[in-house]
């Protein structure tokens, strides 16, 4: 009898995530099983339209609204807080489940509308450096245990950035505005363009005509000069932002001008420091290089990472292919630090196989009372599977 | 039989009666079946050709699906229909009505907020402050999704929205709104105003062809009538 192709698939992987949670069951963790159905709410207040758009939404007869989960970060992050409501405790878990999430181009075999992910959370955990390390090293243990051949590891490190950003002077606002920026290249580019370009260049709107009238010292004053402008121009007070917070604003922007354009030497050293690519222990250097030809100081930032790759070194994490870029992110907003992916380098090949990285503020946007050290990866099942199936074609080819 | 040639034409209004006209100007005149309130009808000079009049949106989902093989509807509701519509169906020609722009608008009292890259720091703010993002009520949900991702806008959330639109701030539904405008009366009249470079589509009536439907050698010569007729 031939076996149903899509049973055998099916069976092959549950012994694949076996393996797996093997894996992790013996690094001694917790395993976990959040529910499939989730809250929408919860995941389109912290992830964003971004990732609404790809998440199947619902409404259940009694009117509420709920989604088939996008992942699994934020639900293990949901179940850690109902048990540890004071956010103190050091837990880390492991899962493997199924994921659901709209595939604009059509669903595919290696971006199926259904995949299971397989992974883990530290939630907790002090020593960020050593847990980084450990996700890494354990991330590369269990491809290796299901047979995944070569891989390549690609990181980036987000505190790197906010290192460069507060060792630049400017106001904390732009520091806000660059560092959402930092992930869309684009924008970026055109945020500094933006900064530099000195008020006096930049088209005169109403609006310069009133920031020049605005006394950031003085926010009664401001306020009522506010006041006087709507009222001269016959416009109407409406909506949620009140007058205060127009004005704020307001306010922010007219400090800014104050402040003058930001200097062209930062913004260089900005785009410099986004285009560095280089392999891990290099980019040290690179950096460092880069900062004291200006007179910057990132020492403190720097051996954070460079303790970093001491403890890949000493976790066992294998760098033979592995390279640092600075840009180099994912796309979901939570992340606040080291991010890294893992594929297997081959063109073509679907996409990232594992990816994660460290994200210590979603827990507080999930509810918790304050931020909570997180860490995790996921490893895309259905692509690992494809991709030790392509390698062992090529194997029995040769 | 041959197969037959399907064209989808809008089933209201004066986008109905502007697409009618259209095909009487290129000289091939359609005939409605039954009374005015039939589905279906035929351009007798086309021959092979089945008229299925729906609503401009439907005409969209048909293309995409590939159910009609051409179609009058808006660009707008092409492309909110169809994430991929360069790939999925040919913009044959543009038809000269049912102009209007899908722009972002915010309250004029926003004085604030003059461009796009001013929303991201007011959304930040905004939700420090009221503890939930700002909300922008649209129809067009992957336009705009779409539109703010290009330019870096990620703190807000959408509200559908499937009518009256634009008075969604005013009734505290909404913070502001993406939505279609063809002379800006509207948006005004509700105190809104669209930001310097809130356009996000500048949309008409188009005459579209579906890639996906079932495309014979036959059809494809009634397509390439079409098409000559309207001098695309």
């Amino acid at each position: 009898m031939i076996a149903d192709p899509t049973a055998e698939r099916f069976r092959d992987l549950e012994a694949q995530a076996s393996l797996i949670m093997d894996v992790f069951a013996k690094a001694g963790f917790e395993r976990i099983a959040p529910e499939i159905i989730q809250p929408a709410d919860v995941f389109l207040d912290v992830v964003g339209e971004a990732i609404r758009g790809r998440t199947y939404v619902f409404t259940d007869p009694d009117g509420a609204e709920l989604c088939l989960r996008p992942d699994l970060t934020v639900p293990a992050c949901r179940l850690y807080l109902e048990r540890h409501p004071s956010c103190d405790a050091r837990c880390r878990y492991y899962y493997s489940g199924s994921t659901f999430r709209f595939q604009p181009g059509g669903a595919t075999t290696e971006n199926p509308r259904e995949y299971r992910q397989a992974g883990i959370e530290f939630f907790g955990d002090g020593d960020q450096e050593r847990a980084e390390a450990e996700v890494v090293a354990l991330t590369q243990a269990v491809l290796a245990t299901v047979g995944l051949g070569h891989t390549r590891l690609r990181m980036g490190d987000l505190g790197l950035f906010k290192a460069l950003m507060a060792a630049i002077d400017m106001p904390e606002r732009w520091r806000t505005q660059l560092t959402h920026d930092f992930w869309r290249r684009d924008a970026l580019s055109q945020r500094l363009r933006k900064l530099t370009t000195p008020f006096s260049d930049r088209e005169p709107g109403p609006l310069s005509v009133l920031l020049e009238q605005i006394d950031p010292s003085r926010p009664v004053a401001a306020r009522e000069t506010v006041r006087a402008y709507l009222e001269r121009e016959n416009i109407s007070m409406f909506g949620t932002r009140t007058l205060e917070e127009i004005t704020n604003s307001l306010i922010d922007q007219a400090s800014d001008q104050h402040y003058g354009p930001l200097p062209p030497e930062s913004a260089e050293l900005i785009e410099a420091y986004v285009s560095v690519e280089a392999p891990p222990r290099a980019v040290g250097a690179r950096i460092s290089d880069l900062m004291s030809e200006r007179n910057f100081d990132l020492s403190d930032a720097l051996s954070h990472y460079q303790r970093r790759i001491d403890m890949f070194e000493e976790a066992g994490v294998d760098m033979s292919r592995a390279v640092f870029s600075a840009e180099f992110g994912r796309n979901l907003e939570y992340y606040s630090g080291f991010v890294f992916q893992i594929d297997t380098g081959t063109e073509g090949s679907g996409g990232y196989i594992a990816g994660g990285g460290r994200y210590d503020g979603l827990l507080q946007a999930v509810g918790a009372p304050h931020a909570v050290p997180g860490i995790g990866v996921a490893i895309h099942t259905e692509r690992l599977l494809n991709a030790i199936k392509a390698q062992n074609a090529i194997g029995a080819e040769n | 039989m041959a197969d037959k040639f399907i064209l989808g034409l809008p089933s209201k209004g004066r986008m109905m009666e502007l697409a009618s006209e259209a095909f009487d100007s290129v000289g091939a005149p359609v005939d409605k079946d039954g009374d005015e309130r039939g589905y279906t009808g035929s351009i007798p000079s086309l021959g092979n050709v089945e008229i299925s009049f729906v609503s401009a949106s439907e005409i969209a989902t048909q293309l995409q699906r590939g159910a009609i093989h051409m179609g009058i509807t808006g660009e707008d509701l092409v492309r909110e229909t169809i994430p991929d519509a360069d790939n999925q169906v040919d913009f044959v020609k543009k038809l000269g009505f049912g102009a209007a722009n899908v722009v972002v608008a915010v309250p004029a009292c926003w004085i604030d907020v003059e461009e796009v890259s001013d929303l991201e720091d007011v959304a930040e703010t905004f939700r420090r402050k009221h503890g939930r993002r700002l909300r922008v009520a649209t129809k067009y949900m992957n336009i705009t999704r779409r539109f703010f991702a290009e330019h870096g806008v990620t703190s807000y959330r959408i509200v559908e929205s499937l009518g009256a639109t634009e008075g969604t701030p005013a009734a505290g539904a909404a913070e502001m709104i993406v939505d279609i405008t063809s002379t800006g009366a509207t948006l005004k009249a509700n105190g809104l105003r669209i930001l310097t470079d809130g356009v996000i589509l500048k949309s008409e009536a188009n005459l579209v062809a579906s890639r996906n439907a079932k495309w014979t050698p036959s059809l494809n010569e009634i397509r390439n009538e079409i098409i000559e007729k309207f001098g695309a």
